[in-house]
């Protein structure tokens, strides 16, 4: 059977687990917003989408992928902060729904903005616009594998490790670790709170936003790309176990794998309801979802 | 009948991760009894009552209750084999009304209730929970909205809500917290004459020791998850580990 | 229901609601038809959003599988009859509904709003690539409905009728249940779910019953759209449906009824005048819902009664938790978390 063919089989498990990274990134954002703010962050994938756009119309300006990899993401996290600021704190009192609701109201504003800005079309970032460093293939593993691809990854990677090393090595870090663990943490940490409410929404519209740059060049830029990756990201998020980052990376890669093993024998669109099949499955067997933990009732 | 032992715990320990807020705690109840649980800030008591009410499965360990074993049994199937629970904070219905609190908490135990029939008509429980409220001196307030309420107020609210439920054994997680020297007073009064009334059991647990030392039959003092002493109120009154724990503390 | 029924605002507005297509020309009255639609649709997710307490991200499967039950039945098994079209949508949607609901409820409160979300995505999606049901572009060119057998319902003001006709039923039907035992326990665990369980209620029944009906009622709108339309489209399942379905309930009034099919009908009109006029109108439909929760979360209903100082009905609060019950969650780590609380 040709799928089973290593020469086949192996670049598409890669090409999982690069998709995997990104959508990780996309997940953890989602999981500590969820965990320190209580909201669920629906417009988190069009945070995602303005982050492609950006860095498109960044990369057109200044002809520098890196500029455009440090430029985009900074603009998001600041669109994140204001976003917090000025339509989610005054919610915090509130009912958990409302922050719920208002930030699906956000998601389709900010999902049909980018069309009178920069059209309904699909962009193609070409590739002389992506830095020789990571263009071309080199060989890895028997197969000849794209550059841009790998880069994805190890920055992906280098971000986790970041935030990683964030989360259990700096005071700042382990607080708000503790905090997304514990609520009660929260008022310990007094005045501060506010401010950490906004950077913490910020950096993870930025984190968005850096897995929407990764992906614009290798996906090309267009206006529902959000949506399709917010879908993958709650899917993570009900397989992973809320509450749980690692959880939301390990399933993340797990996701980004099956999409493209089902992607040899499937077109795109019924993988994706296989996708969704699988979530079931899983459902059914576990409904803590893989890594939530067993424990208050349902 | 009275004496026996109507629930009993064996070895129940619940973790919380790397955390054991509850460890190998053995307790028995006779029926009739008032038993209250004590200890400082964060001795698991409230996990210990969260554990026999079904919220949390316990990580090892058992639940006996009137002979069967009800470990890891839903909350609200063991709501239907007679034990009731107040909240630590207030849980009540806050845009109903008074009335309308109790009269849904009393229909949960008719036959119509969960049947086709419900979804057009509401059984009439009115005087039963109006009489009810009437009790604990709510009578007054039938038609106000429930989060209207003073604090004592609500407080005994709840409890009318756990009452109309017909338990036998009745769980109260700190019943006078917030109330005054007077509210305490009229709150441990009326849930005592409730309870002898009604034969009911009754399980505490209780920061004001003039409350734990007043009306408990017997008294289990946990600390970090683990029981530490156990006997009447002056055994445990007198007991150093318990003094210790409680690091100059009420007692 | 004898409440209702005596009471004389209902038969002024049906009156009223019942004169409109003679003092409207076609072209109003296919507008007010579309309210109508819309106004239906708004009321069956009010009683699981203003009543239950949860946010559905999906209605917009309910209704669009209402929509292709009659545009099928017509299409390819040549039946008009419009109480069929109903049946085979009371099937299909109640059947569909049961799925979602079942897994919706596994787990608690933000579960449900997801779960709704997803399973509603992955059905646009499997009507949008399924040639059968013509794909993209749907089931164009319906014939009329019938409501007796050689009666079409072909003419804007035989549509209106039947539509209000249908209006008027649901909502009988629905002020029955809120005001029934199984209506109070759902105001109940809106209001505080586990002190509803600690009393002995089997929370997820009633939560997966109350869906159940909220999607059968938004069937309903779906199963009378292509009699006003001549179509079903994928277009009909897309999430933006179901935004817009959560727009009129907050802007008419969360657990009210009658806001939510104020609601409807508002902001039917309201698109129909913006779209007319901005090809983008949808950005201002993100940023209605959100001023809406920001300043007039109780919507206008909420606003009506408060000027009127009307006694609210239990459960017109909007969609509420207490604060009690929230901070305990917040102070719960584990269900904080999210996880299988």
């Amino acid at each position: 059977m040709e799928l089973l063919n290593p020469h086949v089989l192996l670049p598409q498990i890669m090409h999982g687990i690069v998709f995997g990274a990104a959508l990780g990134l996309l997940a953890m954002g989602l999981t500590v917003v969820f965990g320190l703010l209580g909201v669920m962050n629906f417009a988190h994938g069009e945070l995602l989408l303005w982050g492609a756009y950006l860095s498109f119309s960044v990369l057109a300006f200044t002809h520098s992928y890196w500029v455009a990899l440090l430029v985009a993401p900074f603009g998001v996290a600041i669109m994140g902060g204001v976003m917090e600021v000025s339509t989610l704190r005054p919610l915090y009192k509130r009912e958990p729904l409302h922050g719920l609701i208002l930030t699906f109201g956000l998601a389709m504003a900010l999902r049909e903005l980018v069309r009178p800005i920069w059209g309904k079309d699909t962009l193609v970032i070409k590739p002389n616009q992506i830095p020789a460093l990571i263009q071309g293939s080199v060989p890895l593993l028997g197969m000849t594998y794209p550059r841009y691809r790998l880069f994805l990854l190890a920055f992906s990677i280098l971000v986790m490790v970041a935030l990683w090393a964030f989360f259990t090595r700096t005071r700042a870090g382990i607080m708000v670790r503790a905090a997304v663990q514990d609520s009660e943490m929260l008022d310990a940490l007094g005045v501060a709170v506010p401010r950490l409410l906004t950077l913490t929404f910020a950096a993870s519209a930025g984190l968005a936003a850096v897995a929407g740059v990764l992906l614009a060049p290798m996906f090309t830029v267009y206006p529902t790309m959000g949506a399709e990756m917010i879908l993958l990201a709650f899917i993570v998020v009900i397989l992973g176990g809320m509450g749980s980052i690692g959880g939301s990376v390990v399933a993340a890669l797990l996701i980004g794998v099956a999409q493209s093993l089902l992607a040899l024998k499937f077109n795109p669109q019924r993988a994706s309801i296989l996708i969704f099949a699988m979530m079931i499955l899983v459902l059914i067997w576990r409904p803590r979802g893989l890594f939530g933990k067993e424990g208050v009732l349902e | 009948m009275l004496g026996d032992i109507i629930l009993e715990t064996q070895n129940l320990s619940r973790d919380f991760g790397a955390l054991r807020a509850l460890g190998h705690v053995d307790l028995q109840v006779p029926r009739g009894r008032v038993h209250s649980v004590i200890g400082p800030n964060g001795a698991g008591k409230t996990t210990f009552f969260n554990v026999v009410t079904g919220m949390y499965a316990p990580t090892a360990g058992r639940v006996i209750f009137k002979g069967e074993d009800i470990t890891g049994v839903p909350p609200e199937a063991i709501n239907w084999k007679g034990i009731a629970k107040t909240f630590q904070i207030t849980q009540i219905f806050r845009e109903l009304t008074v009335l309308e609190n109790v009269q849904i908490a009393c229909q949960s135990r008719l036959p119509e209730t969960g049947k086709l029939r419900s979804l057009w008509a509401a059984p009439d429980v009115r005087d039963r929970a109006a009489d009810l409220l009437k009790f604990f001196r709510l009578d007054g307030r039938l038609d106000e909205h429930a989060g209207n309420l003073s604090h004592g107020e609500q407080r005994f609210l709840d409890i009318c809500l756990a009452l109309a439920t017909e338990p036998e054994l009745l769980l109260l997680d700190e019943p006078t917290a917030g109330m005054t020297p007077s509210e305490t007073r009229e709150a441990v009064d009326l849930i005592m004459q409730v309870a002898r009334r009604r034969g009911l059991t009754l399980l505490l647990i209780e920061h004001d020791m003039s409350v734990v030392m007043g009306i408990s039959d017997r008294v289990t003092v946990l600390h970090q998850g683990l029981k530490i002493a156990e006997g009447t109120p002056d055994e445990v009154r007198a007991d150093p580990k318990v003094v210790e724990a409680y690091l100059g503390g009420e007692l | 229901m004898m409440a209702t029924l005596r009471a004389w605002p209902f038969w002024a507005c049906a009156a009223g609601l019942a004169l409109l297509p003679l003092i409207s020309g076609p072209f109003y009255t296919y507008l007010w038809v579309t309210c109508l639609i819309f106004g239906i649709l708004a009321m069956g997710l009010d009683i699981l959003m203003g009543y239950t307490g949860q946010v559905s991200f999906g209605h917009a499967a309910f209704f669009g599988l209402g929509a292709y039950s009659t545009a099928v039945m017509i299409q390819f098994y040549k039946i008009q009859s419009l109480w069929v079209s109903l049946l085979v949508m009371a099937v299909v949607v109640g059947a569909y509904a049961l799925i979602v609901s079942y897994f919706a409820t596994t787990r608690r409160g933000i579960y449900f709003a997801l779960l709704t979300l997803i399973f509603a995505e992955v059905v646009h999606r499997i009507f949008f690539y399924t040639y059968a049901f013509g794909a993209s572009d749907g089931i164009q060119g319906l014939d009329p409905v019938t409501i007796l057998p050689g009666v079409p319902v072909d003419t804007p003001t035989k549509i209106y009728y039947v539509v209000l006709a249908a209006l008027l039923v649901c909502y009988l039907a629905a002020s029955v249940l809120v005001r029934s035992h199984f209506g109070r326990v759902l105001a109940a665990i809106r209001e505080n779910e586990d002190r509803a369980r600690f009393l002995g209620y089997n929370v997820r029944r009633y939560k997966m019953v109350a869906c159940v009906v909220s999607a059968l009622i938004a069937g309903v709108a779906g199963a009378l759209y292509p009699a006003r339309a001549g179509f079903a489209t994928p277009d009909l399942l897309m999430w933006t449906l179901s935004g817009e379905a959560i727009v009129m309930v907050m802007l008419g009034g969360a657990g009210t009824l009658v806001g939510p099919i104020l609601g409807g009908a508002f902001f039917t009109i309201l698109v129909e005048k913006v779209s007319s006029v901005w090809d983008y109108y949808f950005i201002a439909v993100g940023l209605v819902l959100a001023a809406v929760v920001l300043f007039m979360p109780k919507g206008l209903f909420g606003l009506v009664a408060r000027w009127t100082r009307r006694r609210e009905a239990p459960g017109a609060a909007g969609i509420r938790v207490p604060a009690g019950a929230a901070a305990e969650v917040r102070r719960d780590p584990a269900a904080r978390a999210g996880r299988r609380t």
